[in-house]
């Protein structure tokens, strides 16, 4: 029983997420809801053109709500911290790109969703 | 070592370096910044990175940012196959997959066989530690001076 305890304890909720045909994740405790998207919500185009971006993750940020486009949201499943990497400070990505979910066969990069409205500036509904 | 063998070497002084094809340059990394050579499998792309960065590959557990050698020495750009290998590349705290598009394998140079990179060459000169000719101008191997391309790579990365 502890030891189940403990293994929870080890495991973060990711939510995965489409954009443009490319899989991302997110810490899902960051995520209040996913809702229909507007125009005005965040984009971030690096991560790949929408193919629809007709659903959008809100999230908290300090100035309220913020909503990122994307094209589906595959669910949430709970991944061992073990599996979590820290990206690189030598890749010199977008602040946004935190880290890296390590799957069996690829990876997946592990967005901030705070950071992307930070990024983003005044774009975006809040 | 034999004792002609260790007389030799004093005598002939030589350098092992872990020499690669990618693209149309034939390269030599000193052997002691390279820990292993594995097959390039799925590179998830970054946003916001140089265009020498092409992604990150996770591997032994770790994550390991790709660099693409063509593009940071502005001679083309390299392109992931079946057959493309990646070795790991040190030098101090900074470890970086590099691609290669064909392992030619450790070659022993003696010392004095490595000739001083071009006079008036192109930007991809200053990263070099000499040159080495073979039996034809297509045998030849550029010798790169690997601690100071990835010391460069990292602060080109973290200044943007």
């Amino acid at each position: 029983m502890n030891d189940e305890h403990g293994q929870e304890e080890q495991d973060v909720d990711i939510l995965f997420f489409e954009i443009g045909g490319g899989v991302f994740g997110t810490d899902a405790s960051q995520v209040l809801r996913i809702d229909r998207s507007l125009p005005e919500d965040i984009t971030l185009p690096e991560l790949g053109r929408l193919h629809r971006g007709n659903r959008a993750l809100v999230f908290d940020t300090p100035e309220g709500e913020g909503h990122l486009k994307v094209d589906a949201v595959r669910g949430v499943r709970s991944i061992p911290v073990t599996q979590l990497r820290r990206m690189p400070p030598t890749t010199g990505a977008a602040p946004y790109a935190v880290g890296v979910c390590l799957d069996e066969a690829h990876t997946v990069l592990l967005i901030d969703l705070v950071e992307t409205a930070r990024t983003q500036g005044t774009q975006g509904r809040h | 070592m034999a004792p002609d063998r260790a007389v030799a070497a004093q005598a002939r002084p030589e350098q092992e370096f872990f020499c690669f094809r990618v693209g149309d340059l034939r390269l030599g990394v000193p052997s002691e910044n390279v820990l292993e050579v594995f097959r390039a499998g799925l590179l998830t792309p970054l946003p916001r990175t140089p265009s020498f960065i092409m992604g990150v590959t996770g591997h032994r557990g770790e994550v390991l940012p790709v660099v693409d050698l063509l593009r940071f020495l502005s001679k083309g750009e390299a392109r992931i196959g079946p057959r493309t290998r990646l070795f790991v590349g040190i030098t101090g705290s900074i470890v970086a997959g590099v691609v290669a598009d064909t392992v030619l394998g450790l070659r022993r140079i003696p010392v004095a066989d490595i000739l001083p990179p071009p006079l008036g060459g192109d930007a991809a000169a200053e990263h070099l530690l000499g040159v080495v000719q073979g039996a034809t101008p297509q045998d030849g191997i550029n010798l790169l001076n690997f601690s100071k391309l990835l010391q460069t790579a990292r602060q080109r990365a973290v200044a943007r």
